[in-house]
């Protein structure tokens, strides 16, 4: 269905193609060069890259290979399922032959697109994805089939509705109590209806083998991603950068190649720690990020900061929806059977998330003792608490995050921003001055 | 050991000479379209007052937005770090700073050593900082220094909103057509600059020493309303403008020394 002439537009403004390909064409170029230029940091910042980084660089480009092969794969038939949010059930998806790829926007200049449909106030990732449907910028967007929106927060909500205008959306409602019998059986029951609006959409069955076979590609990437983790615990032997690319690309790339791939990478450190290859001194400070997600690419703003610093710090985990989270936590199966498979999938997605759209008797207790965890275990000297301008729920959460931080005295900072470059100087103020009071307590 | 520290501001540049301990000369300049310039200026008034020559400084640090343009540097401290080190020195008791620069407001919680624990800044906006109080002069058409002393006149307090810039001169237009008196709009003015500093402050949580600092700590006017609003009174060093360069000469001088990074 071309919903472009079928649907009256409620929310999108008419653009005349002209103008349309104008702005594609100058946001794309202006989009390559940020993709190349945070690419030729990344390779500065580490002489002795990982050979492995090569082929995550390669796919870092939004409007290469990945691209290619996704029309490829459409042109012998197969559908793509574009998802918003981390909620949405990838192997399903999978098992249904289609391709699960998210469309999150990490563009700045689409996010400015974006103001002509909704206010300035509206959080940057939801401006953004408005602005590149606007203009057709996003590749993954353009090829998805339909889309999975999971009503998490405000925005998701009302951006499920504007692309609509455009696209086949499927909301799902996420309960916003999470320790609740009741939530996790209407969790479980907006999944068993996602599974068959997936079948009945692709014309696929859903098997207990194909679920079978997308749960262990999932368990695969779950493992290779915890061992890429935990070479993060250490000296620091990859650049936080590096690892977050790694980790982020996940969600455009195939599973399976992406895993061999980050299997290589982690041979490979495995190496240099051998060697005792380190990408920075050893007293470099170690940094956590947590709150907003940060997308490839624009978002490499603050990561860049931090890596490039004067003095400079080393990032070594995250607790993100774009970052750690994506991966962190397998499914959990006991017996395969499509029931215990559902099930499974059920409470993975609802209950491993840290989210801050999730309250419980005791709040988001499960983020905090994520980030506790995450301090203790990997060694983290100071956390920045990142937040993109207009996400209330990460910035409304923060003063619980810093007490738990100052009971086990670890210093975080709350960094505000939005998708926009200008600010990067003011940024880069405050990032130093974070790492600077970091060194002087390692030093005294 | 001859140090000098120079603090490179959004709108003009302080140098700092030190030598021993004790400060020998000061020296500054507006920092305009050229910085760099103006910290050769600010760092040879400084070196005159002290009668000293440029060979003679063992070590040059520089701080403020625009440190990297800074001439001689041979070493950077961020402002809130300088802010704690010189907080500390010239007030031992300091824990908490509160600087007001032109175009920022940040404030620094810190130990008796003068190490930064935690820091603040205002969110991007001026109108925390001292360039609110010249638009607001503007609009009011008085002598930016007549403010403090205008306001320290106003018998009540009528409220505007101080969340930006522009929508603070338009709160101020209201009143002027409400026809306020200039002291009670000075006051207004004040009061919503200490409002928003006051809400920073708070959270960062408040340790005294209170120790205010910063261009705008020479205006009686904020100064007062300030007190009024954290409910204690902040305490004020001589040169509270030049308490970022001091920092920065004080990091000088341990560097020099091979003290720390």
């Amino acid at each position: 269905m071309n919903k472009n002439e079928t649907v009256e537009r409620r929310y999108l403004p008419e653009i005349s193609r002209k103008e349309i390909d104008e702005l594609k064409n100058t946001v794309k170029v202006s989009s390559q060069k940020i993709i190349a230029d945070n690419i030729e940091r990344m390779k500065k910042a580490d002489p002795h890259r990982p050979d492995a980084m090569k082929y995550f660089d390669d796919i870092a480009n939004l409007f290469g290979r990945r691209q290619q092969e996704i029309q490829a794969e459409k042109e012998k038939g197969k559908k793509v399922i574009g998802y918003l949010c981390l909620f949405a059930p990838t192997e399903l998806i999978s098992a249904a032959d289609a391709i699960p790829i998210r469309v999150n926007s990490g563009w700045y200049d689409t996010s400015k697109l974006g103001d002509r449909v909704v206010p300035v106030e509206v959080c940057p990732v939801i401006r953004s994805t408005i602005g590149a449907k606007m203009i057709e910028l996003s590749p993954f967007l353009e090829q998805s089939d339909a889309l999975i929106s999971v009503l998490t927060c405000d925005g998701m909500t009302k951006l499920s509705e504007i692309l609509s205008d455009q696209k086949t959306i499927w909301g799902m409602n996420v309960p916003r109590i999470k320790d609740s019998t009741q939530s996790l059986r209407f969790w479980s029951d907006e999944i068993r209806h996602m599974k068959t609006q997936i079948e009945t959409f692709t014309g696929n069955k859903i098997t207990r083998n194909s679920l079978k076979e997308a749960i262990t590609v999932s368990h695969r990437a779950t493992k290779v991603f915890r061992r890429l983790q935990e070479l993060r615990k250490g000296n620091p032997v990859i650049m936080g950068r590096d690892a977050m690319l790694v980790n982020q690309a996940y969600t455009w790339d195939d599973k399976k190649r992406w895993t061999e791939k980050t299997e290589a990478l982690c041979d490979e450190l495995e190496k240099r720690v051998q060697q005792k290859d380190w990408v920075c001194n050893s007293d470099t400070p170690r940094v956590m990020l947590t709150g907003t997600p940060m997308f490839w690419p624009d978002s490499w703003k603050l990561p860049t900061l931090v890596e490039e610093g004067n003095p400079q710090g080393i990032i070594v985990a995250d607790e993100q929806c774009s970052g750690e989270r994506i991966l962190s936590d397998p499914i959990g199966v006991d017996e395969w059977s499509m029931d215990d498979m559902l099930n499974a999938i059920s409470e993975r997605y609802l209950m491993a998330s840290t989210c801050p759209c999730f309250t419980s008797k005791d709040g988001n207790e499960d983020r905090i003792n994520w980030l506790l965890n995450k301090v203790k275990e990997w060694n983290v000297q100071g956390v920045i608490y990142y937040v993109i301008r207009g996400c209330m729920l990460y910035a409304m959460e923060y003063s619980r995050v810093k007490k738990a931080l100052d009971k086990i005295n670890v210093p975080v900072y709350y960094l505000d921003t939005e998708y926009t470059r200008e600010d990067v100087g003011q940024l880069k103020t405050r990032v130093e001055a974070f790492m600077e009071l970091l060194n002087a307590r390692v030093d005294f | 050991m001859i140090t000098i520290g120079m603090d490179l501001g959004t709108q003009k540049v302080k140098a700092v000479a030190l030598k021993d301990g004790a400060v020998v000369g000061r020296g500054q300049s507006f920092a305009g379209f050229d910085p760099a310039q103006a910290a050769e200026h600010a760092v040879n008034d400084a070196l005159n007052v002290a009668g000293l020559k440029l060979s003679d400084i063992n070590h040059f640090t520089a701080t403020g937005s625009a440190m990297d343009l800074a001439p001689h540097t041979n070493s950077t401290v961020s402002m809130m770090g300088a802010d704690a080190k010189a907080g500390v020195f010239l007030i031992p008791q300091a824990r908490t700073i509160i600087d007001v620069g032109a175009e920022e407001a940040r404030a620094v919680k810190c130990d008796e050593r003068g190490l930064m624990m935690e820091f603040v800044v205002n969110e991007r906006c001026a109108a925390g900082a001292g360039a609110f109080i010249e638009a607001m002069a503007r609009a009011l058409e008085v002598n930016l220094e007549d403010m403090g002393p205008l306001s320290l006149q106003a018998e009540r307090a009528s409220p505007i909103n101080a969340s930006c810039v522009i929508f603070g001169e338009s709160d101020v237009v209201s009143l002027i057509h409400r026809q306020e008196s200039k002291p009670e709009i000075a006051r207004a003015v004040f009061d919503a600059m200490a409002d928003r500093v006051t809400s920073m402050v708070h959270r960062l949580g408040i340790t005294p020493e209170v120790v205010l600092i910063g261009g705008v700590a020479k205006d009686p006017g904020f100064v007062a309303s300030l007190n009024r609003k954290l409910g204690l009174m902040v305490q004020i060093p001589v040169y509270p403008d030049y308490v970022g360069a001091l920092g920065a000469a004080l990091t000088a001088a341990a560097r020099a020394k091979g003290a720390f990074k």
